[in-house]
């Protein structure tokens, strides 16, 4: 179980690497599915099929002019982005990419840190991710980006509420919140008869699923739910005033927070590492992980590409005069399930 | 010096630095970031003793929500409305450091002569571990020991909510004020509550009364559009009652 | 110096508390005071939850979940408080918030 603190660095280096690796390739991927479903090509020019598109991005990012507001508030204005980034790149010390593996004699586990509180850390890093926005956008002293700090304020704390509730129904089932506990709770497989299907929550739980999806957009700030930085009503709101590699942090903290949260999804409710010849080979499992996040990734631009944004007083609504009930319906409605198949009731 | 105590010492000295900047600093959103730091550290000094359910607990309810609000508000409010720092009563910054001076030699006298009367419990480590974890093992606690307070307290929640919701309507909005008010930023206006509003006071952007017919009627004043956009959106974005 | 006792964390406990009273007290600007209010519950949830680990109790962090809880209700309606005098009476410095006195 327990490894050495070197080898846990060596494990948490590779799977941060390759998250930002994962991340340059999400916006190549994003606009070449957005070009796709826009009946264009999308970027065409820089090497094979536009691959090194990312490269030439971050290029041109870091080669900019960082320019800061005259009235900003420096100190804030500098650090702002970090939050952003830093807390979406923690977060994903808690996802499991599988469990014990033998590399050359050594036990290694595929995951960083087995927490107790696993799920609820992820939630906890998610709110605080929220203060880079409203900071940055106080620090840049712009009216639209105070707006769009504002909105993003109450928008993340509504979701953040519904997201952790849609959560709770899967707690309930696990009793337990760490993910390598869910992880292992989901190999098990529910037969009915002769059919065996994989006890994966979403079968169990699928109005929470439902919910976990929306709010995840929500909490992320993407279409339709990207009233912070809606560019038509707020000129790119909170981040108006951010440029050069300042603004890359914001960008960068925004699709390692997608890649997470599409991570988390597929741990909770799609077995996460639970696959076909995922016991045998653990590989296998990391690459059933994957297949899953990039479809979860897939949807959130095929949203983008398909629905207008909501308006705020609608998107305030949803959140709390829909979701709310049906998650604490869910939530009772789970406890209850279990009690009856504890012989407890009745 | 062992490890642990060392990264106390670290972890208490950002603490109560960011303490002090809490109270010391100019700026309001500047203290708020200091708090948010201060939680940060104590929530790491949770975990600390053990308490790492209490630590996230912490984290998001505290630093999520709480402060998240507190920052919400601090942008809300007029920053004309924030009083001067360095103006007031000297007095009373006098009096408060020394009655805290004194306080904290106080309690620190009563710390290094406490003696433990109480016996010891018996949630240990090993018994901990044995129902699954610190997450569990508070859980059995809350649901068992505490069952009354728990039931309470989600009253008390709800009754904060009600409260909070009630104090916040916009129903009397300038209305009892003597002082002209610019508009105020409107994020989230409740469909179909402004209709009963007395119109906004004159202020140095005349916010123009409109006969309430108009919001029924989209299109038809020109004049106060602005004001009805924000006001009553529906009346422009639900199909059909789009003039074309 | 040595290993790492609890009073060590009541130390810092009563430090935090003490800063925060001194904010309530110096302050005059309400969501300073409302934060240093704040800061001072941490303080004692601190305390609470050193003592439940000196005892091998849990009932101190049951406890700082329940202040948790109630520091959340007072939050809101606190906030409340403070939006409504800040639209009505166009200041947040107690001073000059005498309404109910005079």
């Amino acid at each position: 179980m327990d490894q050495p603190l070197w080898l846990s660095f060596i494990v948490a280096f590779l799977i941060m690497n390759v998250l930002l690796g994962g991340m340059a390739y999400m916006t190549w991927f994003e606009r070449k599915v957005l070009a796709r479903m826009q009946d264009r090509l999308g970027p065409t020019r820089t090497g094979p099929a536009g691959l090194l598109q990312p490269i030439a991005d971050g290029i041109k990012l870091l080669g900019k002019e960082d320019l800061i507001p005259a009235a900003a508030d420096k100190p804030v204005f500098f650090f702002a982005p970090l939050v952003i980034f830093v807390t979406a790149i923690v977060s994903v010390a808690v996802i499991p990419f599988g469990g014990q593996i033998d590399v050359f004699g050594t036990d290694v586990n595929l995951y960083i840190a087995d927490l107790n509180v696993g799920a609820l850390f992820l939630l906890a890093f998610g709110s605080i991710g929220v203060y880079g926005i409203i900071l940055g956008a106080y620090a840049s002293a712009n009216r639209f980006s105070l707006l769009g700090g504002l909105r993003a304020a109450a928008q993340v704390i509504s979701y953040e509420l519904i997201l952790g509730l849609s959560l709770v129904g899967v707690f309930l089932l696990t009793q337990s919140l760490s993910l390598r506990d869910i992880l292992d709770a989901q190999r098990a497989n529910l037969s009915f008869g002769v059919l065996e299907i994989p006890n994966w929550y979403i079968i169990t739980q699928p109005l929470a699923f439902i919910l976990y999806l929306i709010a995840a957009v929500a909490e992320t700030n993407r279409a339709p739910f990207d009233l912070p930085e809606a560019e038509t009503e707020l000129v790119s709101g909170f981040h108006t005033e951010y440029s050069a590699f300042r603004f890359s942090f914001y960008f960068l903290g925004e699709y390692i927070n997608m890649i997470i949260i599409s991570l988390f999804a597929s741990t909770i409710f799609l077995g996460g590492t639970d696959g076909p010849g995922a016991d045998t080979y653990w590989g296998l499992g990391i690459l059933w992980l994957l297949a899953k996040t990039v479809f979860f990734l897939f949807f959130y631009i095929w949203l983008r590409a398909t629905l207008p944004r909501f308006r705020y007083d609608q998107l305030m609504g949803i959140a709390w005069k829909v979701l709310l009930p049906f998650a604490l319906l869910n939530i009772a409605f789970t406890a209850f399930a279990r009690l009856i198949a504890n012989g407890q009731v009745f | 010096m062992p490890w642990d105590v060392l990264i106390f010492y670290l972890i208490a000295t950002i603490c109560t630095l960011s303490a002090i900047g809490v109270v010391a600093v100019n700026n309001p959103v500047h203290s708020g970031v200091f708090l948010v730091l201060c939680f940060l550290n104590i929530a790491a000094i949770f975990v600390m003793l053990g308490a790492e359910f209490l630590a996230v607990v912490q984290v998001i309810v505290y630093t999520g929500a709480i402060l998240v609000l507190v920052l919400f508000v601090l942008m809300l409010v007029d920053p004309d409305d924030l009083p001067e720092f360095h103006t007031g009563r000297p007095v009373q910054r006098y009096v408060g450091l020394l009655l805290g001076a004194l306080l904290l030699l106080e309690i620190g006298a009563v710390i290094l002569n406490r003696t433990v009367t109480g016996t010891s419990g018996t949630d240990t480590a090993a018994s901990i571990a044995a129902v699954g974890g610190n997450t569990q093992a508070l859980g059995r606690t809350l649901y068992t020991d505490y069952l009354l307070a728990f039931e309470v307290v989600s009253l008390v929640l709800t009754v904060g909510v009600i409260g909070a919701i009630v104090l916040a309507l916009p129903e009397r909005l300038g209305a009892a004020s003597p002082v002209t008010r610019r508009g105020t930023i409107s994020l989230a206006h409740p469909k179909d509550t402004d209709a009963a509003l007395s119109p906004g006071p004159a202020g140095e952007t005349p916010m123009p009364a409109r006969p309430a017919a108009t919001v029924a009627q989209p299109g038809l004043a020109t004049a106060g559009r602005q004001l009805i956009m924000t006001k009553d959106p529906d009346a422009y974005t639900t199909p059909g009652s789009r003039r074309s | 110096m040595g290993d790492l006792g609890v009073n060590h964390f009541l130390f810092l406990s009563a430090i935090l508390f003490i800063i925060g009273m001194m904010g309530v007290l110096t302050r005059r600007n309400l969501l300073i005071i409302f934060m240093c209010v704040e800061l001072m519950a941490n303080a004692v949830n601190l305390s609470l939850v050193a003592f439940g680990w000196e005892l091998n109790s849990l009932n101190g962090q049951g406890f700082a979940i329940f202040i948790i809880a109630i520091a959340a209700a007072e939050a809101a309606v606190g906030l409340a408080i403070i939006m409504a005098l800040s639209r009505r009476q166009r200041t947040v410095d107690v001073d000059d918030i005498r309404a109910l006195r005079d």
